[in-house]
């Protein structure tokens, strides 16, 4: 739980970090929705995980200006968190990177999906947005990963 | 009883998932109510403190860079001032003469951004100037180039401006010299599209783009862009001006509220 706190923290930070000053033409990733993610995959619990997700994009929309519509954010967060969960710990092993950037993609594309209002299908100018939100958000978890030894962390706290 | 219990535990993760779900679609449909975003906004305003740091960082490391560029235009405005003035003069008098109505002007409150969104791609911004501060709704906000929005939310301390980055945002729009009408979207970075132009009307390339009287929320004439294509519309009806907008969206830390809307 303490490490859950300590991360918690630290990706509130970051996001603040990232939205306020290392934005790259207005585009930056998605911290929070990275947390939900790596602590989904970490708990096999999806109800606890999709509850978290739900009340992490809810509080968090209420302290932090999300720039959208409110409640897409516990939407994404829900739907990402209960899926994240439901990935074993042995496919964890195996194919951490390609499980947690699949998970982004679907993040963002969930996010992307509501924000847009479907304008995203219509115009493929609007695509733009959300597929370099998905690489910056992806080229920070690399980072991060390698940086928190984040895939060793999440196994331990399967077992 | 036990079958349904059964069941809730069988399913728990699923019906806890679709629960969550709805509770999520409420949130998005009750988002546009006002009570429901004054609400928002003052939880926003009240954990504003939070930003604070941040922005103090954000203009220090500009701020050299940013007093530069400021001397530069001062003294870029004060030689325009100077010839404006005389024009002044000259225009009162003939306004004067032919007796048309005289024009409203409209005072401008500075704010400073707070907060660009933790999850946006710039469709809108937390300002620091409310209510208090007499910001309303539809406000025209600007930078020091040109239009970049307006308010569409207002609490006490703080206000949510709608960028012209927004796609859901719209603006009547007249194209100088010859007052062309048409109204304005958002294409991507600083570009923008002007649609509804008759095909028949006279632009040019490198023609200033202004807002117009036609615009609910916008005063006339503040400046908002310039042409830098022409095409026509796919059923050749009518044209589709391309335009770079005057302000940079992406590196904007002040805004200017217009304090008197239409």
């Amino acid at each position: 739980m303490k490490d859950y706190v300590k991360y918690l923290i630290i990706s509130i930070l970051l996001q603040l970090l990232f939205s306020e000053l290392i934005s790259i033409n207005g585009v930056q990733p998605n911290i929070l929705l990275l947390f939900i993610i790596f602590s989904s995959l970490s708990i096999s619990n999806a109800t606890f995980s999709t509850l978290l997700g739900f009340s992490l994009g809810f509080v968090g929309e209420l302290i932090f200006y999300s720039g959208t519509i409110f409640g897409i954010s516990s939407l994404t967060f829900s739907v990402v968190g209960f899926f994240a969960s439901k990935v074993s710990n042995n496919f964890v092993y195996r194919n951490f990177d390609f499980y947690w950037i699949i998970f982004s993609i679907l993040g963002i594309f969930v996010f992307s999906f509501f924000k847009y209002e479907f304008y995203v299908f219509s115009n493929l100018k609007f695509i733009l947005g959300p597929i370099y939100m998905t690489m910056y958000t992806i080229f920070v978890g690399l980072i991060l990963v390698r940086l928190l030894s984040l895939k060793n962390e999440i196994l331990n706290a399967q077992n | 009883m036990l079958n349904s219990f059964k069941f809730l535990k069988n399913y728990k993760d699923n019906l806890t998932l679709v629960i969550c779900i709805l509770l999520s679609f409420l949130l998005i449909s009750q988002s546009n109510k006002e009570s429901f975003n004054n609400f928002r906004l003052k939880s926003l305003d009240f954990f504003s403190f939070l930003y604070s740091p941040f922005n103090w960082i954000d203009n220090q490391s500009f701020l050299i860079k940013r007093l530069e560029v400021l001397s530069q235009e001062n003294l870029k405005l004060n030689l325009e001032l100077n010839l404006l003035k005389n024009q002044d003069i000259e225009n009162a008098r003939l306004r004067d003469f032919v007796q048309l109505k005289e024009k409203v002007s409209i005072d401008f409150i500075g704010a400073d951004i707070l907060s660009r969104g933790f999850s946006s791609n710039l469709s809108s911004v937390l300002v620091d100037r409310g209510s208090i501060d007499g910001v309303k709704v539809n406000f025209p906000v600007m930078s020091s180039k040109g239009i970049i929005g307006k308010v569409i939310s207002v609490s006490d301390n703080v206000s949510e401006v709608q960028l012209i980055s927004d796609v859901n945002f719209r603006m009547s729009v007249k194209i100088l010299p010859d007052e062309v009408e048409g109204i304005l979207r958002w294409v991507n970075d600083d570009y923008c599209e002007v649609f509804e132009v008759k095909r028949t009307s006279e632009v040019k390339i490198q023609d200033i783009v202004l807002s117009s009287n036609l615009s609910p929320f916008f005063p006339e004439d503040l400046p908002v862009g310039q042409v830098i294509g022409i095409y026509d519309s796919t059923d050749k009806t009518s044209k589709i001006l391309r335009i770079k907008l005057f302000s940079d969206l992406t590196r904007i830390n002040q805004v200017f509220i217009g304090l008197k809307n239409k």
